[in-house]
C-alpha cells in the first residue's frame, strides 16, 4: 500500500484569457491505508486534486507523489470510482469487475477467483450476467467499487461516489464501504461535499475552502471514533447520534458557513 | 385486448395498408382510368412485365441477373467505404493530430455530391463495373467517416479516463472501448451510406452499364415502357430494403447493450 502527498499543489486554469486558480498551496498527507474524506462546496477544488492523484489532471506548480513517485498518468495502481459510475455499457457486471484484470494479463483462475470474490463480498450475486443499464444506480455504483477493489490498487481515489444515488441507498453504500474497508483496508481519498458522509466514513476530514481552493482545516476522526466507541453501531443512523459525531458534524458546517458568509460579502 | 379483441399485429396493419394501396391503384387505373394508361400501368401490365423480364429477359438480362448485379455492386462499394472510412473516422475521432491533417481534404470532398463523380469515374475506368464500385464507394465513404469520427467523440470522457485508470491501452482500448462506444453512430452512418449507395448506383446505372436495375430502368425509358419502368422501382425498393433490414437485424445483433 502507498501514502499520497501533496506538496504545495496549485493548479491553474485559463479560461477566455483569464487565469483561474481552481486549487492553491494545497499540502497534506493521506497516509498508508488511512481513508481521508474532503470536504468542500462545489469548485473549491475538491475534484481536481482527486484527478491529480489519479493521473487525470496536472499540477500547475508543487507536486502529487503516490508511494514515493510522482504521478505521471493514470494506471490501476491508482484506482478511480467516479460519480457517474463509469460502466462500460456493453459489457456486463463480471466483464466490467474482470476488465482490469484482464489488461494486466492475470491468468484465468485467478481472475475469476477474485472477481467472484468481490461480486459476492458487494452482493452482486444473481447479476453477473447483466447489462449495467438494467441495475439500479446503487447496484451500478457497488459493480464499480467492486471493479476498483479487485485491481488490489495501492489507493483508491473515489470522487463523489455516492453523490448521484438516493438517501436510503446511499446510506447502504456507506455501510457497505465501511465493511468493506475493514475487510481490506486500503488507503482512501474521498472527495464529498456531504458532512455527515464524510465525518462518518473517514479517518480524516479535509476541509477545503471555496476559490482558490485552499486547506481550511484537517479534523482528526479517527481519534473521536476510538474514544467514542462508534464502532459498535451496526448502523449509520446510530453512529450519526452519537453526541460527539454531531459535534464534529456541527464544527464543519460552521467552517463551511463561516467560508460562504466571507464569500457573499 | 379491449372486448376480447386482440391488438392487430404490425405485420398485419401493414399487409392491409399494401393491400389497400394495389387496390387504389387498381382502381384508378384500369377500373375508372382516372391516370391514363399511358402514363401510368395497371397493375395486370406490371405483371406481365415482370413476367416477361423474369423468363425471357429485358435489357440484356433477366430480372435475377439484373437485380443480382446491383446487389454486389452496392455490396462491394459499401464493404470497401465501411472497412476503410470507419477505421479512418474513429482514428480522426481519436487523434487531434489525424483530425487536423485529414479533415481539410474533408471539407473540400464534402460539398461535392457523389453523382458528380460519375463522369470523372466513366473517363478513368469506363462503364463497367470499376467505375460503378468507385462511385458507390465514395458515396458511401463519407457518412461513414463523419459518423465514424462523430462516435468517437460522443464517448463520455469519464468512460475513457475510466478505461485508463484501469490500464486499458492500445489494441484493447480500440476494441472494447472506443469501438463498441462509437458504434450506435457507426450504425447511423452505415444506414445512410446503404442509402447513398442505391441512389448512387442507379444513377450510375442510368448513365450507362451493361446489366442491372439501373439499366432496365433506362432501357424500359428509352423504350416507353411504363410497366417495365415501375417493375424496375420496386426491384430497386425491395432491393434497398432487404439491405437495410439486414443492416438492421446486424446493428441489433451487434449491440445487446444498447437500449431503444
Amino acid at each position: 500500500m502507498s501514502n499520497i502527498i501533496f506538496d504545495r499543489v496549485a493548479r491553474h486554469f485559463r479560461r477566455n484569457g483569464v487565469d483561474l486558480a481552481a486549487v492553491d498551496g494545497v499540502s497534506f498527507e493521506v497516509r498508508k491505508s488511512e481513508f481521508v474524506a474532503i470536504v468542500g462546496p462545489s469548485g473549491c477544488g475538491k475534484t481536481t486534486c482527486l484527478r491529480m492523484a489519479a493521473g487525470l489532471d496536472f499540477p500547475t506548480a508543487g507536486s502529487v507523489t503516490v508511494g514515493g513517485k510522482p504521478v505521471t498518468g493514470p494506471g490501476p495502481d491508482r484506482s478511480v470510482v467516479f460519480q457517474q459510475f463509469a460502466l462500460f455499457p456493453w459489457k456486463t457486471v463480471v466483464e466490467n469487475i474482470d476488465f482490469g484484470l484482464r489488461a494486466a494479463r492475470l491468468p484465468l483462475t485467478e481472475r475469476r477467483e477474485r472477481v467472484g470474490r468481490y461480486v459476492d463480498l458487494m452482493g452482486l450475486k444473481g447479476h453477473e450476467s447483466a447489462f449495467p443499464h438494467q441495475l439500479s444506480g446503487g447496484m451500478q455504483q457497488r459493480v464499480a467499487i467492486a471493479r476498483s477493489y479487485v485491481l488490489d490498487p495501492d489507493v483508491l481515489l473515489m470522487d463523489e461516489p455516492f453523490g448521484s444515488l438516493d438517501a436510503q441507498t446511499r446510506v447502504v453504500m456507506q455501510e457497505e464501504l465501511i465493511k468493506l474497508a475493514r475487510v481490506s483496508p486500503r488507503t482512501v481519498l474521498f472527495i464529498t461535499h456531504a458532512v455527515e458522509e464524510a465525518v462518518y466514513l473517514a479517518d480524516r476530514v479535509v476541509v477545503m475552502t471555496r476559490r482558490p481552493g485552499r486547506i481550511g482545516e484537517i479534523i482528526d476522526v479517527a481519534k473521536v471514533r476510538m474514544d467514542e466507541h462508534w464502532d459498535r453501531h451496526e448502523r449509520v443512523e446510530d453512529v450519526m447520534d452519537e453526541a460527539s459525531f454531531v459535534h464534529l458534524r456541527t464544527h464543519i458546517w460552521r467552517l463551511l458557513r463561516e467560508q460562504q458568509s466571507r464569500n457573499e460579502q | 385486448m379491449r372486448n376480447g379483441w386482440r391488438e392487430p399485429s404490425r405485420l398485419a396493419v401493414g399487409g392491409s395498408t399494401l393491400a389497400a394501396v394495389v387496390v387504389l391503384w387498381y382502381l384508378a387505373t384500369t377500373f375508372t382510368q382516372i391516370i391514363p394508361p399511358v402514363y401510368f400501368p395497371t397493375p395486370a401490365e406490371v405483371l406481365q412485365a415482370f413476367r416477361q423480364i423474369t423468363v425471357q429477359g429485358y435489357a440484356d438480362g433477366q430480372l435475377q441477373q439484373h437485380f443480382l448485379h446491383s446487389c454486389w455492386l452496392v455490396l462491394m462499394g459499401f464493404a470497401a467505404a465501411v472497412g476503410l472510412g470507419v477505421p479512418l473516422g474513429m482514428l480522426m475521432g481519436w487523434s487531434r493530430r489525424a483530425e487536423a491533417l485529414i479533415n481539410p481534404v474533408f471539407l473540400l470532398l464534402r460539398p461535392i455530391p457523389p453523382l458528380a463523380w460519375i463522369p470523372l469515374a466513366i473517363v478513368w475506368l469506363g462503364l463497367g463495373d470499376a467505375a460503378k464500385v468507385l462511385v458507390i464507394w465514395f458515396a458511401a465513404f463519407v457518412p461513414a467517416v463523419i459518423n465514424s469520427y462523430a462516435g468517437v467523440r460522443s464517448i463520455e470522457p469519464y468512460l475513457i479516463e475510466a478505461a485508463r485508470s484501469l490500464g486499458i491501452r492500445g489494441a484493447m482500448l480500440v476494441r472494447e472501448v472506443l469501438f463498441p462506444g462509437a458504434l450506435p453512430l457507426i450504425f447511423t452512418g452505415l444506414r445512410l451510406s446503404l442509402q447513398a449507395c442505391w441512389t448512387t448506383l442507379v444513377a450510375a446505372e442510368l448513365i450507362g452499364a451493361i446489366v442491372g436495375l439501373g439499366h432496365v430502368l433506362y432501357q424500359a425509358g428509352l423504350d416507353l415502357f411504363p410497366a417495365m419502368i415501375v417493375v424496375g422501382m420496386i426491384g430497386v425498393a425491395i432491393a434497398g430494403g432487404l439491405m437495410t433490414t439486414a443492416l438492421g437485424r446486424l446493428e441489433a445483433w451487434s449491440m445487446p447493450w444498447h437500449r431503444r
